[in-house]
């Protein structure tokens, strides 16, 4: 007979302890996603799915062991519980690996987030495919330098269930609706530049799907042509469509596990300022409607707003119960929920700094609308990336670049922040507004 | 009882199913479709701290039913392998087609004969967590011994055991067992207030006789050297330079600069910068280069892909010539060509897609120290992490974790941490000089086109006349 969710994973604790564990936590996870992609126009792939995965993380004997299956037939997860308990024994002791302080336990009574559109269950197929072929029409026919045009809806319905045996039980539902379009048009020579928009909501009903398909297509017009510039430095303006890229770094150092492994350009530098005193990171946690909203982390531990960078200054680590013990600092979260950035003086929602506002602020520089591979040294904080964007003079765009890096140390960049916009985008967990800095190494001709 | 009879009792599933199942894949007139059963049990112990004390293991258990119409494609997988699970899958995804229901011809059941490029001599099953654990710590004490400077050492192995069974509309049915091993090292060292860090790897389709002293040594040492080597290092002044790129790793150009755009797929739609040049001259005849998926334990090798072609060796450029893309049965289709055994995908949750395998360049007829010595300016990279491309532009990048400056004709000051970009048409033509010392990289390459897949690349000393160098300017 096969279990419901919740009883499958109630039952996998159970069977943990049974079995001689002095402590467990099984999360369960299932995942129903359905998509359809148009290419041009007919439809070219339709993708049905649903997955289930139990986790389930086991103590010992002061032992630690992390485990997986999707096999959820009870007889089945007795015998890998076993093992894995079998397995485990094997490892040598390692007394600060403990479930959280259950103080620090999320309990519940939180209003609710509005992470979960019940719709999801309900929208006809042919709507589906209505709302593909509607973007990949707004590219069709259009402008005959389009060589290909493909568009996807696609919706997900998650599901995730976390029980441990100090008690702790909670679980949080996610909706996901999403429309892209991606767009190849021909110019000069070989090249075939491409060129994307998405749009991505909890709620079905917030989904924009008009002018997703006309946006890739004047977002692959506008690379037709680029020009390679001379190295140099330029000030460098980053859409709110990338800037994401330039706060992993940061999050990355902030992690407990870097840390704790020397591993990290941030360690040593808690309380400390490093940044410029204009910026701010912070991570709105329990902002309703937005993704990564949360109440608990994966240790159930409970998520607050906070300011992870004030004014410049290291606030926060991310630090989970594991590394709080090896580290002798107290536990914060696991990561960020809700990230966002803002320059002081800027308050959301009172101020209003967009893309047209930064780029005349910057007059002249680079305006960045995308990162081409490129990484960051976790010890040093030196960065090196490949850009795609366009050359601004007088705060207007001229031409497209091509073939250019930006190289530097995150420290210093951003150190050299001159403006942080107020124009995120909410189809993500990290709402990173456009950003400008000043006088970056670009390397090119 | 045969193998392929054992794996049809391990997914509970009879010749009558397997029939039933593509029946019903194809009731709405799709030309073509397959099934594809996966078992993979993966299992991972980890040092850090000096102490090997984590340790994890993962099942994954489905099966995918595809469902080709034309060139469109119908996918849906369960977890769940019981015939009412399989065939709503196989319903959902044969909703691709909308044309008359087409007679179908009786399917005659034909077994796949192959090749195995990777035999096992001990499976990962047969040994427990206690015999990989020496390892871990051996190569931990050697980190250590190596340089008074290692702070800090992480080490891992992970083995992943997939066992896939494979049928289709044209009665092919095969049985494929897939082992994968792979042991990584990465090493902190602090010196003077300064902390660096750098990472070696080596992964194999092999069995538990993967691990020995010697890799252990070899990784322990590679690691130590490459973590070292960055405190002289300094991130250079950028631009535009002669590249000298150092056998082995330096194959990453080609799977970035080449190999995405030779993916079928995206000639097909016509938005690689590379669709028009089938059968023309793309770079210098001391140039041919191969995909292939039939290196013995190569991580990249297949006995055969995942939609039941045969491992295969192909040439995608001879002797300066663009000869093959790599295909899929889809794009194969299309170009009227038999297909190249590319059609690979991550697990049973994801369509097949033109993949590469182990790409790399055959040898040319210069030596390094000659290629090194003709560049006056430039810089020689050997160590490398992420690369990306953009199909249409053509724009690819790759990561330098060290090189040198070359001055004069020779290495001087140790360089890091910088990107390089590029043009993939244009830097294969700016391809100047082939060495004649071509060598796989058998570091954990893993390509992350839409889904993960484990590849690997290699490729001789050569020298690119000009790439963009990412640097400081001041």
């Amino acid at each position: 007979m096969s279990l419901n969710p919740k009883e499958t994973a109630v039952k996998a604790l159970e069977i943990s302890l049974n079995k001689g564990c002095q402590a467990a936590r099984i999360s369960l996870n299932i995942a129903k996603q359905c998509s359809y992609s148009v290419r041009n126009d007919k439809l070219d792939r339709l993708q049905q799915s649903t997955g289930s995965s139990l986790y389930i993380q086991l103590y010992v004997d002061s032992r630690y062991g992390s485990f997986s299956t999707n096999r959820t037939e009870a007889d089945e997860i007795g015998n890998f519980i076993g093992k894995g308990i079998e397995a485990t024994r094997l490892l040598t002791p390692d007394p600060y690996r403990r479930l959280p302080d259950k103080s620090l336990y999320y309990t519940g009574g939180g209003a609710d987030l509005e992470q979960y559109d019940n719709s999801v269950e309900s929208i006809e197929p042919a709507e589906k495919s209505r709302i593909a072929f509607a973007c990949a029409s707004e590219v069709l026919g259009k402008d005959k330098r389009v060589i290909t045009v493909n568009s996807e809806y696609g919706d997900t319905d998650d599901y995730f269930y976390m029980i441990d045996s100090q008690g702790f039980e909670d679980e949080s539902s996610q909706s996901t609706f999403t429309v892209s379009t991606e767009c190849s048009v021909k110019g000069r020579g070989d090249a075939r530049p491409e060129a994307w928009w998405y749009e991505s909501t909890i709620f079905f009903n917030d989904l924009k799907i008009e002018g997703c398909g006309t946006k890739s297509l004047e977002r692959a017009l506008r690379r037709l042509n680029p020009k390679k510039l001379k190295s140099g430095k330029y000030n460098m303006v980053v859409e709110n469509t990338a800037s994401s890229r330039l706060i992993s770094p940061i999050i990355s150092a902030l992690n407990g596990a870097s840390i704790q492994q020397n591993n990290s350009f941030l360690k040593g530098m808690l309380g400390k300022q490093v940044f410029s005193p204009s910026f701010t990171l912070f991570d709105n946690a329990h902002l309703v409607g937005a993704f990564g909203s949360r109440y608990f982390d994966g240790e159930g531990v409970a998520t607050k707003p906070m300011n992870i960078i004030e004014n410049g200054i290291v606030n926060t680590y991310f630090i989970n119960t594991y590394h709080s013990q090896k580290l002798g600092m107290p536990v914060t979260v696991d990561g960020p929920s809700v990230l966002n950035c803002l320059m002081k003086g800027n308050e959301l929602k009172k101020t209003h700094k967009d893309l047209d506002h930064i780029l005349s602020k910057c007059n002249n520089g680079i305006f960045v609308t995308g990162f081409n591979g490129g990484n960051t040294n976790s010890s040093t904080g030196d960065f090196s990336f490949g850009v795609e964007g366009f050359f601004f003079e007088n705060g207007k765009i001229l031409h497209p670049i091509k073939e250019m890096n930006v190289t530097g140390n995150i420290i210093s960049l951003w150190n050299n922040i001159i403006e942080i916009g107020t124009d995120p985008r909410n189809s993500s967990r990290w709402q990173i507004p456009t950003l400008a800095f000043e006088l970056v190494d670009f390397n090119g001709i | 009882m045969t193998e392929l009879h054992k794996m049809m009792a391990f997914f509970g599933v009879a010749r009558e199913d397997l029939l039933r199942l593509i029946q019903i894949a194809l009731s709405n007139g799709g030309d073509y479709a397959d099934l594809y059963f996966e078992h993979s049990i993966s299992n991972e112990i980890a040092l850090r701290d000096g102490e090997v004390n984590a340790a994890g293991s993962h099942i994954d258990y489905g099966m995918g039913i595809r469902v080709v119409y034309g060139d469109q494609t119908g996918y849906a997988y369960t977890e769940i392998t019981t015939m009412k699970e399989m065939e709503k899958a196989a319903k959902a995804a044969s909703q691709i087609a909308t044309s008359s229901i087409k007679e179908m011809p009786p399917i005659r059941i034909n077994p796949l004969k192959f090749t195995n490029f990777y035999p096992i001599i001990t499976s990962w099953e047969e040994n427990p967590i206690s015999s990989k654990i020496p390892f871990l710590r051996n190569m931990n004490s050697k980190i250590f011994a190596l340089d008074s400077r290692v702070n800090k050492v992480l080490a891992k192995i992970s083995d992943s055991t997939t066992l896939i069974l494979f049928f289709n509309s044209d009665g092919l049915l095969a049985f494929d067992e897939r082992p994968m091993a792979s042991i990584a090292a990465t090493c902190i060292m602090e010196s003077d207030g300064k902390v660096e860090n750098s990472s070696s790897s080596r992964s194999f389709r092999t069995g538990f006789e993967f691990l020995t002293d010697d890799l252990v040594n070899e990784v322990a040492k590679e690691v130590v050297e490459r973590t070292a080597f960055l405190f002289n290092a300094i991130q250079p002044k950028g631009g535009e330079l002669p590249v000298v790129m150092g056998a082995g790793g330096s194959g990453i150009l080609l799977h970035e600069a080449i190999g995405h755009a030779f993916e079928a797929d995206f000639n097909r739609l016509n938005t690689s910068i590379f669709a028009d040049k089938f059968g023309k001259t793309i770079c210098s005849s001391e140039i041919s280069v191969i995909d292939d998926g039939t290196i013995p334990g190569n991580r990249g090798s297949v006995n055969f892909d995942d939609e039941g072609v045969i491992g295969q060796k192909t040439y995608m450029v001879r002797d300066g010539v663009l000869t093959s893309y790599l295909h899929d049965r889809i794009s194969a289709g299309y170009y009227k060509t038999a297909p190249t055994g590319n059609g690979r995908r991550e697990s049973f949750r994801f369509m097949p897609l033109p993949r590469m395998r182990a790409t790399y360049m055959e040898n040319g007829s210069s030596s390094e120290t000659d290629i090194i010595s003709s560049v006056k300016k430039g810089i020689y990279v050997d160590n490398f992490s992420n690369g990306q491309v953009q199909i249409g532009a053509g724009d690819f990048t790759f990561y330098v974790k060290s090189g040198y400056l070359i001055e004069n004709g020779k290495l001087t000051r140790p360089i890091k941490d910088i990107n390089i970009i590029g043009n993939g048409p244009q830097a294969l033509a700016d391809i100047v000089a082939v060495g004649n010392n071509s060598v796989i990289d058998n570091g954990t390459w893993t390509c992350g086109k839409e889904q993960y897949c484990a590849v690997s690349c290699g490729m001789p000393t050569v020298l690119v006349k000009k790439l963009t160098v990412g640097g400081v300017q001041s």
